[in-house]
């Protein structure tokens, strides 16, 4: 049918077909920034102002927009200088998007500005609780909505013409944290009291609209003019303006789709599969079977070679393993055709037995998934047990260690499956380059790994394999997965076109990779004064049905959180500890990486456990916890044990700042005030509700020693900028901005003067991807290294132009410097203002160098390449807090505040950092009360559509609050340590441990749903008075 | 999938439209439950030039139009023109609860309430108000049918088949209070309740959270009993979200705090 779309005030004539949506149609005129990110309406990444409103565009017709004025983010503001015509430049909205960082993966960020100026059109003074309302219908995955809140009330202020605070100068609450004197070198000063240090222990605890988080900061950054500060993401313009740069954003000329076949069956080998019907339909390009591509048995987990892990998945196979498995590729011309495609293929499968309680996988006569001749063991793998991995690790004498103890604590903990929800599906764009060879354009973490893993899946050596990595709209772990790319690649091999794979919602859930389901079974031996003697974690980890991730999760849930507690006294150096896992198969769908890598999984039981056993012996759980915790200076005691399925090597923790953490997170959270006030605990006229308050100590690691590798290479360019080129992937965390700090710091420049390409294998250096906590650190090192290349061959080159000047020899001037002839070194030089300064004041402008270096005399191109790998993983350490209502009749929690008071070493960017906190806080609030994906019977999800699967929205976010503590790590050059992943670790046990507060109830297993707290309740009665 | 798209002018086009038996052919209330992915192949009516969009006082009633969006009659409730401020509270936590904000842009009163799940909170509310369905067909337009909501939603597909809903009604002489447990504010009802009550005595309880639609699990004269027929109503309400043991439960302690309001 024939219609015409209004947009942005110029009229569209268009042929849609009656069905067709307005955010398919608003994609094809080339409104990129109208995102997908479901289809039923739940996401709101496709939104768009309809008269001024907003509407999600993936459940509303094209034809229904008719006669309606369709607005999009492109005619709401632009960039502020393009050349010689002149610009509106950006919104106010945008604009404070932009300065206050609401901004991560940016994927929903166009909806989002949208949402808000419909808002502040009709309400130029909302509260924040409007705000929220307005948001509330854009899901945003990344930051815990708490910025996105800040940009609208800033922008509101703006656009009532209020003055506001630049960013760059704006104060943390209270002032920044003053430094502890024992941390100032040669100070010697005691340690303070608790309380002491926080700038304002009665938090305003009614203002969610903080700008910068509070921070603690180290002696050394006072020296530093980027490092530390609030730069702008470098890639924020684009992002509020809605600029096409996700993977779907790219299209080719004679694309086609492409759609996939998934198992109705958990487990099944197909009898017969005839795709003849389905070749035969008009606009379908091709079909591929098992029976049409290469068997070539591969590993889909991202990770450096060898994959440390079973090789047990084919692209496709005579077998299917859970429902959602794949059967049958197809390429067609449009969606609908390939859908239909989909529906002619014939399948006959021969049901097996299947296989879905991991109790029962390892028992006689278990169903077998995986009797594939072809399978490659790793480590331990057994598939005849269905073991995909297992791990076992005594650190010192166990038996001993439990047989000194003068109470044994024992507890069974289960933690659930649950999904990344990245609001950007998976999505992949391949095709044959003008030289033949195949680029793979796809959302991932791995572009490096991608491309080295699918060559000999493709047959295709790797040279011949260019993969680009766009902006990514979320990852969270669910793209450090080869899962969609094999895909479209053997389609466009198959039919020599461009495609383009994009899973939907639906097989988010049930076909692509999710946090593994553990049971854990915890053993702790303690003295009566509280000593830890000996602590054991045995886990049972359902790794599903392929074994992607399957030790290295697992070994993680040990590795990090049971090396956090190695008991007092003479138990310091020789602890006692235990980690047994089994991961085994299910016919579930896969888990994988997902945020926090197992380590979430660990520290649920080992928190939960701590609480327990505090209670139990009437020891205050800080206390308690502090006193058996790991401190600087010791051994990581997992360091000797295990690294990975690799070689491990013995690891210092070199700084520790839990114990400040512990400090400043119990002023935020009021801990003294609360935790032994039995009054606080009910509310006044209303006896049904108790509040109760928790706490969880966690650790992390930053990268994986003696493995992980990132590269860099900067340029510099001829008016005194630089090109920073790096393998790592940002996959919205802010990772290209503080690289540029980073590179900016080193070269005395301005962030706005580095330009990030990021993530293209034929053009940056390698990178071993985003995970595992390591950008900053490891990345970080790499362009730390080549910016200091860059600086010192500027310094020579300033030199000889100031010499040459000054009528001197520039021969042997590095070597020779004199300055009784006035002759200037190298080292005289200093780089700051983009400038080259020399001690005298002499200066010349980088500008002024690049145009000499690329111009006029001995021409070169100064220019530094360099990598990093690191021999150690030194941890963040952190507090989180949590305060909780129960309400007793009903089971229902609602979570009121979390705190996280986190040493993350130096904070590069306060913004970008506590952006981390917040998102990660966010989602680990989803895994404590509402996040779980649960299967009936046959293997069937319930969980297929964001509306069932719930992840928290703006307009019932609890307050967040988040502390730096900081410390200087020695082995990085501007002292940092990860950040991103352990915001996940510590919130549900300090919910948990809140619930326990509030109603003397234990809860073992999450989420902790209302029935579950109700019946708690019901099976005892008087803990709940 | 939708296969033709019709956007009449007239109820009578609408009526004839709808009329159809081939292909099957549906009114599109605003769109967001109809637009979702579907096998079926079917020709939508789009009801939005029908001028259905009203809302109006008359006497102690409220006469929403079919096409009335949620964020539309939340904005009435918001606003000073509505006085009845008992009725405006719970009404306004139902409709929020229903939807987000974008959502509510689009989803209609009739549309919610025709697309409505058992944990669908503003047809609950709706039910417990006891609103009163107006709907009109091609053979007997002359004499629109008025039907209680409780009526309607078990029966729905079958008695919507070729007719359209033009207005739904409620009272303005009755409180209402709703009440919900769910595993966060904004996650859908595992039980909700709502309650309406008249100066006469007369007492309605709404329960959802469960099924098909929800469920009048009381409604009489005065208020005692309510208790145990919420818990009664909700005694095999058992499906993968909750049992029936926790459900009944809720149900009675949400429908007597509902009371107490």
């Amino acid at each position: 049918m024939k219609i015409s779309l209004n947009v942005n005030r110029v009229l569209h004539d268009l042929q849609v077909d009656a069905g067709e949506n307005l955010l398919k149609v608003m994609r094809r005129l080339g409104f990129f920034s109208v995102k997908h990110g479901c289809e039923t309406g739940e996401c709101g990444a496709c939104a768009v102002l309809l008269d001024g409103k907003p509407i999600n565009s993936c459940v509303y017709l094209a034809a229904q927009a008719e006669g309606h004025h369709i607005q999009t983010i492109e005619d709401i503001g632009e960039h502020p200088e393009l050349g010689w015509k002149l610009s509106k430049g950006l919104h106010p909205i945008q604009q404070a998007f932009v300065e206050i960082g609401a901004l991560q993966c940016g994927y929903c960020t166009p909806a989002q500005i949208l949402a808000a100026k419909e808002l502040l059109d009709r309400n130029p003074e909302p509260d924040e609780t409007e705000v929220r309302d307005a948001l509330s219908g854009v899901l945003c995955r990344c930051t815990g909505y708490v910025k996105p809140v800040q940009a609208v009330l800033r922008a509101a202020a703006v656009l009532r013409g209020e003055a506001v605070e630049p960013i760059k100068d704006f104060k943390p609450e209270g002032g920044a944290i003053p430094v502890p004197p024992e941390w100032i070198p040669g100070s010697g000063g005691e340690p303070p009291d608790i309380g002491e240090l926080s700038a304002s222990p009665a938090v305003d605890i009614a203002s969610r609209t903080r700008v910068l988080p509070r921070i603690q900061v180290t002696p050394k950054e006072e020296t530093w003019s980027t490092i530390g500060k609030p730069e702008k993401k470098v890639d924020a313009l684009k992002l509020v303006q809605g600029k096409p740069a996700f993977t779907a954003d790219f299209e080719k000329r004679d694309m086609l789709v492409a759609k996939v076949l998934h198992s109705p069956l958990a487990h099944a080998r197909i009898k017969r599969i005839d795709a003849s019907r389905a070749r035969e339909l008009p606009g379908v390009a091709a079909v591929l079977t098992w029976q049409d591509i290469p068997r070539v048995v591969y590993s889909t987990a991202g990770q450096s070679d060898p994959i440390p892990g079973p090789l047990d998945t084919f692209s496709l196979d005579e077998k299917v393993r859970f429902v959602g498995d794949r059967v049958a590729f197809v390429a067609a011309e449009t969606e609908e055709i390939a859908n239909l495609a989909l529906e002619l293929i014939e399948v006959e499968y021969e049901p097996l037995s299947h296989l879905l309680d991991p109790a029962e996988a390892m028992r006689p006569g278990a169903p077998i998934l995986h009797d594939e001749p072809e399978y490659v063991n790793f480590a331990d793998s057994d598939p005849s047990k269905n073991l995909a991995a297992q791990i076992h690790i005594d650190i010192g004498d166990v038996k001993k260690g439990f047989a000194e103890a003068d109470h044994i604590i024992e507890a069974e903990y289960e933690v659930p499956k649950v999904q990344q929800a990245h609001i950007e599906p998976h999505v992949v764009l391949t095709y044959w380059d003008e030289d033949d060879r195949l680029v793979i354009c796809t959302s991932t973490q791995v572009p490096f790994h991608v491309r080295r893993q699918l060559a000999p899946v493709l047959e295709l050596p790797i040279k011949r394999i260019r993969v680009i990595k766009p902006r990514i709209g979320g990852g969270f772990g669910g793209k450090q997965e080869v899962l969609a790319e094999d895909v479209a690649a053997h389609l466009t091999i198959a039919t020599r076109r461009p495609v383009i794979y994009e899973y939907t919602r639906e097989e988010e859930f049930i076909a692509a990779r999710s946090r593994h389901p553990m049971r854990i079974h915890m053993k702790t031996g303690v003295k009566k004064d509280g000593t830890m003697t000996a602590n054991e974690m045995i886990v049972l980890s359902d790794t599903g049905a392929y074994g992607c991730h399957a030790l290295t999760v697992t070994g993680n849930t040990g590795h990090k959180s049971m090396a956090l507690y190695v008991g007092d006294g003479s138990y310091r150096k020789s602890p006692n500890i235990r980690f047994h896992a089994d991961i085994v198969y299910t016919n579930h769908p896969p888990a994988g990486a997902y945020r926090g890598y197992g380590v979430p999984q660990g520290f649920w039981p080992l928190e939960r456990h701590m609480e327990r056993i505090s209670r139990e012996l009437e020891l205050d759980p800080l206390e308690f916890r502090l006193k058996n915790a790991l401190r600087s200076g010791e051994l990581h005691p997992f360091s000797t044990a295990w690294s990975e399925g690799r070689e491990p090597r013995p690891e210092i923790i070199e700084t520790c700042g839990l114990e400040q953490c512990v400090q400043q997170g119990k002023a935020a959270i009021g801990w003294d005030q609360k935790y032994y006030n039995s009054s606080w605990k009910k509310l006044p006229g209303k006896p049904h509700l108790r509040r109760g308050i928790g706490v969880a100590l966690v650790m992390q690691g930053t990268a994986i020693p003696y493995l992980d590798m990132g590269g860099a290479s900067i340029k510099m360019n001829d008016d005194g900028s630089f090109n920073l080129l790096v393998g790592a992937t940002d996959l919205g965390t802010g990772s290209d901005t503080v690289l540029a700090q980073m590179a900016a710091e080193v070269l005395g420049v301005p962030i706005d003067d580095v330009i990030v390409y990021s993530s293209d294998t034929d053009f940056t250096p390698f990178d071993k991807g985003a995970y595992a906590s390591s950008t900053t650190y490891v990345s970080g090192a790499a362009v730390v290294k080549a910016a200091q290349q860059v600086a010192e061959r500027i310094r020579i080159r300033a030199a000889n132009m100031m010499n040459e000047d000054n009528g001197l020899d520039i021969n042997g001037v590095e070597e020779q410097g004199d300055k009784r002839s006035g002759r200037i070194t190298p080292q005289d030089i200093r780089l700051t203002d983009r400038k080259a300064i020399a001690l005298n004041g002499r200066s010349f402008t980088l500008a002024e160098i690049g145009h000499n270096a690329l111009h006029h005399e001995n021409q070169e191109q100064i220019m530094g390449v360099a990598s990093f790998m690191s021999p150690v993983s030194p941890p963040p350490f952190a507090a989180q807090f949590a305060e909780v209502t129960v309400d007793i009749d009903t089971g229902e929690i609602v979570v009121d505040k979390l705190v996280m008071a986190v040493d993350s070493g130096v904070i590069v960017n306060p913004i970008t950092a506590s952006g981390q906190v917040e998102g990660g806080m966010t989602q680990a609030l989803g895994y404590a009360v509402c996040e779980e994906m649960l299967y009936d019977d046959e293997g069937r999800a319930r969980e297929r559509d964001l509306r069932d699967y719930h992840i928290f929205q703006a307009h019932e976010m609890p307050e967040l609050e988040t502390i730096f503590v900081e410390t200087f790590e020695p082995s990085h050059p501007f002292g940092v340590k990860a950040v991103a992943e352990i915001p996940m670790d510590g919130v549900a046990p300090a919910v948990g441990n809140a619930v326990l507060d509030a109603l003397g109830i234990q809860m073992d297993d999450i989420p902790i749903t209302p029935e579950k707290v109700w019946q708690a309740m019901q099976n005892n009665p008087k803990e709940a008075d | 999938m939708i296969i033709e798209y019709h956007r009449p002018q007239t109820i009578e086009d609408a009526l004839a439209l709808l009329a159809r038996t081939e292909p099957v052919t549906l009114p599109l209330a605003g769109g967001s439950a109809l637009n979702r992915p579907s096998a079926e192949a079917v020709a939508a009516v789009d009801l939005q030039s029908l001028g259905l969009d009203t809302i109006s006082k008359r006497a102690n009633y409220l006469d929403l139009s079919a096409m009335l969006t949620l964020q539309t009659l939340l904005d009435f409730f918001h606003s000073s023109v509505a006085d009845d401020h008992v009725l405006q509270e719970a009404f306004k936590k139902a409709i929020q609860h229903e939807a987000t904000y974008n959502l509510r842009q689009v989803a209609t009163v009739a549309g919610t309430i025709v697309s409505a799940g058992g944990r669908s909170p503003f047809t609950t509310a709706m039910l417990a108000l006891d609103a009163s369905i107006r709907i009109v067909s091609a053979s007997r337009k002359a004499e629109a049918e008025e039907i209680g909501l409780g009526d309607l939603l078990p029966f729905r597909t079958e008695m919507l088949r070729g007719r359209l809903i033009t207005k739904v009604t409620i009272p303005l002489n009755t409180t209402l209070a709703y009440e919900y447990v769910a595993r966060t504010p904004a996650d859908l009802p595992i039980v909700c309740a709502a309650v309406s009550r008249w100066s006469s005595g007369r007492t309605r309880v709404a329960l959802g959270g469960f099924g098909s639609e929800p469920v009048l699990a009381f409604d009489g004269p005065e208020s005692g009993g309510v208790e145990a027929a919420a818990i009664s109503a909700y005694s095999q309400a058992q499906d993968e979200w909750a049992s029936a043991n926790y459900r009944k439960e809720i149900a009675g302690i949400l429908a007597l705090r509902c009371l107490e309001q």
